[in-house]
């Protein structure tokens, strides 16, 4: 198990420097440049040089790449060009916002899909099968902005029941210690605070987690149904186990693993959603931190960005991996 | 008569039933593929008699300028917009756009990713290695960020974006089809047809690729679907087609996001137009993997 780990984490080095050439040659492909980005369109040639030298740029390719991939290895993905401030630091204070919210998002979908599922599989072909199913295509179909815009206009413009954007209310103050408001809320043990931090997590995280919800349904529907008819559940019902522990220890726990999978998946899923929930809710996370980098040109973010999101979704998938052996006890990786 | 004689007669009656016709009984029992075909069916009449059926043309203004437009009416069902036009006319063609991007987009990165994946699952060895290894870098970054990179980079003519979105597709399809061709390469038909002297390419393209091609057709089918959602959200982050005047429903969408909360109709009618043309081919894919998926048999 320990080497399966190892060797999966010496095949990520490959993965990970073509990653970094790649992004780097991305984004230096790119039109216009940081110094015009900076300056506008009207500066004059020796402005743009002097920002250039500031920046290395006026280096040959290849130098950069080396500087950029020798600093990347100490953990130093530079400055933002606009703010001066380092990516790292900018990146710690957006990655919890998107981790929140698409962690909320996952949960939202995992309580609610693998239930539906569940049950949907019981009820196979009953009215409750079949409206889940016909549910989740029509959820998977909506794009999630438009989601998100729908609920804003329901629950935020016609009702009132919720704030329609941000993580918290503007005239609330609370102590910012790890960034994920919700944790924050609790340290400071402001109640007040949390139901508000909860009340602005919430429209966001149903909009995101739809999609998740649909197929993680449809998933565990498929699996609980592939299980349903094994030897091994009608050996448990001839022995005159309960439908419940039947259900729960024999069913449910061996229907799980490609649910597993299908969750790991829905990580790269769930962090382009975010930049579209995030821009309609007008959520400081990730995702609008990026948006903003491309249409400003800011090099620096826009590879850190890329580069973190790529690295967390390759070592998601890892996880993934590693823990079917915990599910599935047939599974032994060498 | 001899006994084998008999029993050849006998089984001449069943008609041998292929992987295709067997799965297009399956399709055609399925409601849900029929309630698919017919969404698509009336898109598809939508964009080609467009100028015939919409009342009004895209670009026409029929209402005067207005900060909050008219919502649905008898005269305008679905009301008009800021500059005056018919909200239902521009709908009505934008699903030109919309079923162009999708086939266009996912034909890009179909025939790329069908040729990697052939080349990758029929040679083998170190080419697959690095086709593969490359497929596998592209899978980490995910595919919309990909495309909001490429756009980006390419810039917002409606070729490029459908081009962005293409290329997203390949590393989707080049795998499936060379985990299919795999599955196939070793089979008993290919080894006959290999010892009679068929030569390669005619092995692979008149042997293995119509017997792993199944797998990929349902996937193009979802992927038309993605593509219209992923384009319509390029245009929600401004990344969309830089023409002004086309009528693409994410566009539109987007430009009137900011006015959800006096002409929701701005929002809604494009909105939902995207939405019943992703469930038609998302009814169409589902219904066909079903069909051809064994697993899923009853």
């Amino acid at each position: 198990m320990l080497r399966y780990v190892a060797k999966r984490l010496l095949l990520l080095v490959p993965v990970l420097i073509g990653l970094s050439i790649l992004v780097f040659a991305y984004v230096r492909a790119l039109p216009g440049g940081p110094a015009i980005a900076l300056l506008g369109e009207r500066a004059t040639q020796e402005s743009v040089e002097a920002i250039n030298r500031e920046l290395g740029l006026d280096q040959p390719i290849f130098v950069q790449y080396l500087r950029y991939a020798g600093n990347l290895i100490q953990g130093d993905f530079g400055s933002s060009v606009l703010s001066r401030r380092p990516v790292v630091e900018e990146l710690l204070e957006r990655f919890p916002a998107t981790v929140e919210l698409g962690f909320a998002a996952i949960l939202f979908a995992v309580l609610a899909g693998i239930p539906l599922g569940f049950v949907a599989a019981k009820r196979y072909q009953g009215v409750l099968d079949n409206t889940s199913l016909v549910a989740s295509l029509i959820g998977i179909s909506f794009p999630v902005f438009f989601l998100a815009l729908i609920m804003k206009y329901i629950f935020a413009v016609r009702l009132g029941w919720l704030p329609s954007i941000g993580r918290l209310d503007i005239t609330r103050s609370l102590e910012h210690p790890t960034n994920f408001y919700v944790l924050d809320a609790i340290i400071a043990g402001d109640g007040a605070a949390f139901v508000d931090v909860v009340a602005h997590l919430l429209m966001p995280a149903i909009a995101l987690g739809t999609i998740p919800l649909a197929i993680i349904a449809r998933i565990t529907r498929a699996a609980t149904l592939d299980v349903l008819s094994e030897d091994y559940v009608r050996t448990a019902r001839a022995k005159g186990l309960t439908t419940a522990v039947i259900d729960r220890r024999h069913i449910l726990k061996n229907s799980l693993l490609p649910v597993v999978t299908v969750i790991g998946l829905q990580t790269g899923l769930l962090l382009t959603g975010a930049i579209l929930t995030e821009t309609v809710f007008a959520w400081p996370g990730v995702g609008t931190w990026m948006l903003n980098a491309i249409n400003n040109r800011d090099y620096a973010v826009l590879q850190g960005g890329i580069v973190f999101f790529a690295f967390l979704v390759v070592v998601v998938n890892l996880l993934v991996d590693i823990s079917y052996a915990f599910l599935n006890p047939r599974i032994r990786y060498q | 008569m001899s006994i084998a004689e008999a029993e050849a007669s006998q089984l001449a009656v069943e008609q041998p039933s292929g992987l295709w016709s067997d799965a297009w009984r399956r399709v055609r029992r399925n409601p849900a593929a029929w309630v698919g075909a017919g969404l698509l069916l009336f898109f598809v009449i939508c964009a080609v008699f467009a100028p015939v059926i919409a009342p009004y043309g895209p670009q026409e203004s029929v209402g005067s300028l207005a900060a909050v437009p008219p919502g649905p009416s008898a005269e305008y069902p679905f009301g008009l917009d800021e500059q005056g036009r018919d909200v239902l006319s521009r709908i009505i063609y934008g699903a030109r756009l919309s079923l162009l991007v999708g086939v266009v987009s996912v034909a890009i990165g179909l025939s790329l990713g069908m040729v990697l994946g052939a080349i990758s699952g029929y040679f083998g060895g170190r080419v697959d290695g690095v086709i593969m290894r490359f497929m596998d870098l592209m899978l980490s970054i995910p595919g919309f960020l990909l495309a909001i990179g490429l756009v980006t980079l390419l810039g917002r003519g409606l070729f490029q974006i459908m081009f962005a979105i293409g290329i997203t597709t390949v590393p989707i399809f080049a795998r499936l089809l060379r985990g299919s061709i795999l599955a196939q390469r070793e089979a008993d038909y290919v080894l006959a047809a290999r010892s009679v002297g068929t030569p390669g390419l005619r092995l692979l393209t008149v042997h293995i690729l119509p017997n792993s091609i199944a797998p990929v057709i349902v996937q193009a089918t979802l992927a038309m679907a993605t593509a219209i959602i992923d384009v319509a959200g390029l245009s929600f982050l401004g990344l969309g087609p830089n023409d002004p005047g086309l009528p693409e429903w994410g566009k539109f969408l987007a430009e009137n996001a900011s006015r959800l909360q006096n002409s929701a109709h701005l929002v809604f009618f494009p909105g939902f137009a995207v939405v019943f043309s992703v469930l038609a081919f998302n009814l169409i894919g589902d219904a066909l993997r079903e069909a051809i998926d064994p697993k899923l048999r009853a």
